[in-house]
């Protein structure tokens, strides 16, 4: 309804009221008008009977027929329903502007000597220009094509917005991983500084004990009862605090605290690698050092069940963006880990042939099955629950080894499992001057 | 008394030996990265309080936490995990039923003072029976199930299926909820997180420590895993059930949260099992603070 009365206005606006001639008109008559000021930019005038066109007439044709010697004599007083044309342009007031104007342009004539007659159920309503018709249509399209312009923005805003909400959502899971990682060492590290803390005033104090009973040993005053005081003191506080015994634990978790240290330090180092923000958006890099900063970073969602096997061959430095290689490959290892359900294998095999550098991902997962097979790289498609995945991972997965020249292939099996096989050349002819779309949106 | 004794379990063994360390001299200790020993101890030894790790690969902590409650019912159960995950949440309370849900990494003087709470708490309930069929007094008041919840559904499950046994009421805002509570105390709590625009958060810990006897159970779409966490500690909540839920599973777990208001009240020993921590959030301790206080004044005019 809505979309039948913004086309109607738009065919409305183009109306010239005119008052239409009958087919009776003598050609007289018709000279009459065309010399009138009032109609001097009229290419044509519509001959109208019973309120239906049934033709127009045009100056042109007008003129052909009246300049001719005589013509004013032999044929002035005969109606002009013989010299009229009778099939004229008709527009239906309701019809959208595109559709009227191509009706308009693929029968109109050339040179232009006729406009259109605009109708409402088959009535005259009046004369279109066609001109005008054809500015309207130009406007038309100026103001879709912005539009189309503004769509093309927006949408590329938001797949920005959804490649980072991507990140998010796998930055999420892979920090939630982490923190666990890091509070674990964390818990026990400070524990043992706080036990330590304890153990050091309890010591501090049997020290000054014992400084005190040192003093009172050598001093030439000091009485037998002082010093069996100072001593009865001391044996207390060994008997309540059990100090040596201790200090002999807390040898131990000195050791263990430094340990503790040492896998936060290197969970940092990790993370630090992972993210390579240090480091310059390409380079040249050998793949196998993605794949075990992305294990080392996965480890979370591994270790509990999956076995991990690698055959990592003697493959040659790539130039790439490593951090983008190392979400492609965090995704592939999580993505594995998500389809096997109880214990599993991960497979992660790296090769080189002349020109590429070949990695292969394989679990033993549960398998895809065929009819989604082909859709898994699309954007948006995903098998978890609504809120759980954005349905990207693959999809920038696949945009980023696209970008980087080569090709990912999967290959599964309901039940086996399922294989990943990129390939990435070797001399890239990399696209990577500009910035990623995911860069972009850092 | 005796020493209590206390069992740890955890995958990182520097987790065990660190936090033997910090009990060793008040607790006789026993520790394993093992589920199925930290089992076979609770059964051949009266334990006063479990502290198990969640992630673990052999078995997830809320799960140990679960059969400890078959092995050894008095045992008092916590749960100490550097990964707080909604699923892990939900179980701790649904299955573990756990006495408090801390943190890693921890602080040495709070975790040293829940399990003395613990233990104590725990040493008292060794002297009751814990199940006993107590039959359900006829001549008794009928349990009252409050139920909160803008959602009329969830009343109207309970009333369809447990009118003829309790006294169900539907409070659908907070102001309805005080009044009901005024009048007397209740045995079961249902309730949503929110209630039109108030969190109902304080109000669940405020119950708790009028009435310790009464059970709570939550049922929310809200998956807030550290708002679980606090009414796990704060309000000793005793199931937390996703919506939509089902029919069987609302009706079910409200039988069982009944029968547990009947042992509670009939062995008041052991209602100290689900003492709460004090509220941590300043705002809904003031929150709490006015609640109780309204209550009161109510409390007092109907007395009177």
């Amino acid at each position: 309804m809505q979309q039948a009365t913004q086309t109607g206005k738009e065919i409305f606006s183009l109306i010239n009221t005119i008052d239409a001639i009958s087919p009776d008109c003598s050609l007289e008559d018709v000279a009459a008008f065309f010399s009138h000021p009032k109609y001097s930019k009229l290419l044509s005038l519509p001959v109208v009977e019973e309120g239906h066109p049934v033709g127009m007439i045009s100056r042109y044709r007008f003129m052909d027929i009246y300049l001719k010697r005589y013509a004013r004599e032999l044929h002035g007083k005969r109606p002009i329903r013989k010299f009229i044309n009778g099939k004229p342009l008709l527009v239906e007031l309701d019809q959208p502007l595109a559709v009227a104007a191509r009706h308009v342009l693929a029968n109109m004539q050339f040179p232009l000597t006729e406009d259109f007659i605009v109708t409402q159920g088959g009535r005259y309503l009046g004369v279109g220009f066609v001109m005008d018709l054809l500015h309207a249509m130009e406007q038309q399209m100026r103001a879709n094509t912005m539009e189309l312009e503004q769509a093309n923005s927006q949408l590329k805003s938001s797949q920005l917005a959804l490649v980072q909400s991507e990140k998010m959502a796998s930055l999420g899971q892979m920090v939630a991983g982490i923190a666990h990682e890091i509070n674990t060492p964390l818990g026990y590290v400070q524990n043992n500084v706080a036990i330590g803390q304890e153990l050091f005033q309890q010591v501090q104090s049997m020290i000054a004990g014992y400084e005190a009973l040192v003093d009172d040993l050598l001093d030439e005053q000091a009485t037998e009862g002082q010093i069996a005081a100072q001593m009865q003191q001391i044996a207390e506080k060994r008997a309540d605090a059990n100090v040596q015994e201790m200090l002999g634990e807390m040898q131990g978790l000195m050791e263990d605290s430094l340990y503790g240290i040492a896998q936060i330090s290197e969970l940092v180092l990790n993370l630090k690698n992972f993210s390579r923000m240090d480091a310059a958006a390409t380079e040249a890099v050998n793949l196998n050092e993605c794949i075990e900063s992305a294990l080392n970073i996965g480890r979370n969602v591994l270790k509990d069940r999956v076995e991990v096997i690698k055959e990592l061959g003697d493959i040659p430095k790539i130039s790439c963006a490593p951090s983008q290689l190392n979400q492609v490959f965090l995704n592939l290892f999580t993505n594995a880990a998500q389809a096997m359900e109880g214990p599993g294998k991960l497979h992660i095999k790296t090769w080189s042939s002349e020109s590429a550098v070949h990695i292969s991902v394989a679990d033993n997962g549960k398998g895809i099955p065929e009819e989604i097979l082909t859709r898994i790289f699309d954007p948006f498609f995903t098998t978890k629950p609504v809120g759980e995945g954005t349905g990207l991972g693959l999809a920038i997965t696949h945009q980023i080894i696209q970008k980087h020249g080569g090709e990912i292939h999967v290959d599964s099996r309901v039940g086996e499992g399922t294989c990943f096989h990129i390939r990435l050349p070797i001399v890239t002819s990399i696209l990577m001057h500009q910035p990623a779309a995911s860069e972009a949106a850092t | 008394m005796s020493k209590p004794t206390l069992l740890l379990i955890d995958d990182e063994e520097r987790i065990l030996r660190s936090l033997r360390m910090l009990f060793f001299s008040g607790y006789k200790v026993h520790m394993t990265t093992d589920p199925q020993e930290a089992i076979r101890i609770l059964r051949d030894e009266r334990v006063h309080v479990i502290v198990s790790d969640q992630r673990m690969p052999l078995m997830q902590g809320s799960e140990l936490l679960g059969l400890a409650r078959e092995a050894s019912p008095a045992t008092m159960r916590i749960l100490l995990t550097g990964y707080s995950d909604l699923d892990a949440s939900i179980a701790s309370v649904n299955e573990g039923e756990v006495f408090r849900y801390l943190m890693k990494p921890w602080d040495a003087e709070e975790v040293k003072k829940v399990v003395a709470e613990a233990a104590a708490i725990a040493e008292a309930s060794f002297a009751v029976q814990l199940h006993v069929d107590v039959p359900v007094d006829a001549a008794s008041s009928k349990p009252r199930v409050l139920i909160m919840d803008n959602d009329e559904s969830t009343a109207k499950t309970v009333h369809e299926t447990l009118s003829d046994r309790c006294e169900i009421i539907w409070a659908s805002d907070a102001q309805h909820a005080m009044e009901e509570l005024a009048k007397q105390d209740v045995s079961v709590v249902v309730s949503d997180l929110t209630l039109g625009e108030t969190n109902v958060g304080y109000i669940l810990k405020t119950i708790k420590q009028l009435n310790p006897q009464t059970q709570c159970i939550v049922v929310t779409s809200f998956n807030d895993t550290s708002r679980l966490i606090e009414l796990i500690n704060q309000a000793q909540i005793t199931r937390f059930l996703p919506k939509p839920v089902s029919k069987n599973l609302l009706v079910r777990n409200l039988e069982s949260m009944l029968e547990r208001f009947h042992a509670v009240r009939n062995q008041p020993a052991l209602q100290n099992r689900q003492a709460v921590a004090p509220i941590s959030d300043p705002q809904e301790k003031i929150q709490a603070g006015n609640f109780l206080g309204m209550l009161g004044r109510l409390r007092a005019r109907m007395g009177a």
